[in-house]
């Protein structure tokens, strides 16, 4: 294939789903989902995309004293044949980079669909229900995905001066390809931006395990999700509405 | 129809040695304003464009009921015009390819963008191309744009220098033989000079302290585009331009009024300064608002 993409093993696929996460988005949706695929389906990285030419490789960020290098892998997860692809958002080349994970996706792996992963900031409170606001690439696939309440009927476009996002020109690229995929948008209140919000990516994971057959029970996180409310019900009670901050904190903390 | 890799062209009409004229945008949007109000004003049809994902990411996502529509792109289109007494081939780029987060484009992707241009203009046998892009100058907002030229050959310049209100770049005032002209207005003739094409840049002068502000400058475009007009014997009706120009007017006053005391009246001496012999658009209109005045005065201090 590419000299930009390493193989490090081959497994066997037969036309798999794959799932696509970012690191660095809010709520830290994209790198949960997919660990948590990756975890409890006993993913093996198998492939990786060369940085150089999409990172600007000019030193190393330290956070807490961790070394933080840009990742973009792919994990195969042969029993359910099942595809993760978690990466640092590229900071340069998005088109090529894109298209480098479609080759992989498209050209070996041989991907029935493919699902990204991604937040909104939402002004809601973490107690509200998180309801997906996705993106579908065709109707074709928004209507074979219409019993899971995926979709809002959303319309939008991107306002003047803005961007579009990097799963938006994923979705693009992917149509133009004709593999079947969607965008998983889902809302993190604006307090959990910078923490954990297992309830997000709990919802993510309980439509994956339902159209994917994965038989995720999901307790553990319902068990995250409740010790994370009451952490912040408690920050409330004792800090009062105007002490987000600590209580921001103290829940990214306990949930980290 | 496809063409090339990259270049999408929708039609290939028979065009005899066209010139090629190129506006990209940068300070002031000079070039980019320049060369779409020709293309307006001539009626050029559109030819083809190249494919945008490799040189820019996309400004507009469209969604509706939830599924993806489109994704837009900044477009970089060619148009051509058989003129009649000769054909033009025009190119506008929307935006530079820049990398990594700069202004202006440079490197690896501007010159591949650069390249896929000339592409298209050896395609249709072009011999000459024009670009046109913005000169910071140390005028003022009042007078009329100049137009300094560099071309990739002697022989050009002097052709170049028997156009009205046009200098060379080593002409102007406490320059001196060396310059520089950033992007692709700039690079796109140093590639050409690289491919055998003859190129010429004509940039229309603005006020140093308007070429940060984010507004575009047309009486620069102006100049630049009867410059164009008399080198291809066009007619072009410039009412659009003076129209912009007389409303960008207003914006740059009260820009200019805000500027301290001593700074507009460092500004304002430019105007006073202006050299011998250089009548300036305000200077005209006052001429042609007063000339019978003088007759008229002549004539009564004769009578006393």
């Amino acid at each position: 294939m590419n000299e930009k993409v390493h193989f490090l093993t081959r497994p066997e696929l037969h036309t798999p789903t794959m799932v696509v996460g970012w690191t660095m988005d809010a709520g830290r949706l994209g790198r949960r989902v997919t660990d948590y695929l990756v975890r409890k389906l006993g993913g093996q990285a198998f492939c990786e995309i060369e940085p150089a030419d999409f990172f600007p490789l000019n030193g190393v960020a330290i956070v807490n004293d961790i070394v933080f290098f840009p990742e973009s892998r792919f994990y195969a997860c042969p029993e359910k044949d099942l595809v993760v692809f978690l990466s640092t958002p590229p900071s340069y080349e998005w088109y090529q980079f894109l298209s480098l994970i479609l080759d992989v996706a498209q050209d070996y792996c041989h991907v029935r669909e493919i699902y990204t992963v991604g937040s909104m900031i939402a002004m809601g409170a973490h107690t509200a229900r998180r309801q997906f606001f996705s993106t579908m690439g065709s109707p074709e696939l928004k209507m074979e995905l219409s019993r899971y309440d995926l979709t809002r009927e959303t319309d939008f476009e991107t306002p003047p001066g803005g961007r579009p996002t990097l799963n938006s020109f994923f979705l693009w690229v992917a149509k133009r390809r004709g593999i079947p995929s969607a965008n998983l948008w889902i809302p993190i209140p604006f307090y959990l931006v910078s923490a954990d919000d297992p309830e997000a990516y709990r919802g993510v994971l309980d439509f994956l395990s339902d159209r994917l057959n994965l038989g995720f029970d999901l307790a553990d996180l319902d068990e995250q999700a409740g010790l994370q409310n009451e952490r912040i019900m408690k920050g409330l009670t004792t800090y009062g509405q105007h002490s987000r901050k600590l209580i921001v904190s103290s829940v990214s903390w306990s949930v980290a | 129809m496809g063409w090339a890799v990259g270049i999408i062209l929708h039609s290939e009409p028979e065009l005899e040695q066209p010139d090629m004229i190129v506006g990209w945008p940068g300070i002031g949007n000079i070039g980019v304003l320049t060369v779409d109000t020709l293309r307006q004003q001539i009626e050029a049809e559109e030819l083809g464009e190249i494919e945008p994902w490799d040189y820019f990411y996309p400004n507009k996502v469209i969604i509706r009921g939830s599924v993806l529509h489109d994704l837009e792109f900044p477009t970089s289109k060619f148009y051509y015009k058989r003129l009649a007494n000769r054909d033009l081939l025009l190119f506008i780029g929307e935006e530079q390819p820049s990398g990594h987060g700069r202004m202006y484009a440079e490197g690896g992707k501007a010159y591949e963008m650069a390249n896929r241009v000339l592409d298209v203009a050896e395609k249709f046998g072009c011999r000459r191309i024009y670009t046109s892009g913005a000169a910071v100058a140390l005028t003022h907002h009042s007078l009329r744009s100049r137009v300094w030229a560099v071309a990739t050959e002697k022989r050009l310049l002097a052709e170049m220098k028997g156009y009205a209100n046009t200098l060379l770049m080593s002409e102007v005032e406490g320059r001196g033989d060396v310059g520089n002209i950033t992007g692709l207005n700039g690079l796109l003739i140093g590639v050409a000079k690289k491919r055998g094409f003859e190129g010429v840049c004509l940039m229309g002068e603005i006020p140093d302290y308007l070429s940060r502000v984010p507004f575009p400058y047309p009486k620069a475009s102006q100049s630049v585009l009867e410059m164009l007009a008399a080198i291809l014997g066009v007619e072009v009706d410039m009412s659009a331009l003076s129209d912009m120009t007389a409303q960008m007017e207003g914006v740059i006053n009260n820009v200019f009024r805000q500027f301290p005391s001593e700074v507009r009246d460092r500004i304002d001496q430019r105007r006073r300064e202006a050299q011998p012999g250089m009548i300036t658009e305000e200077d005209e209109k006052w001429i042609k608002e007063h000339i019978d005045d003088f007759f008229h005065r002549e004539d009564g201090d004769k009578g006393q």
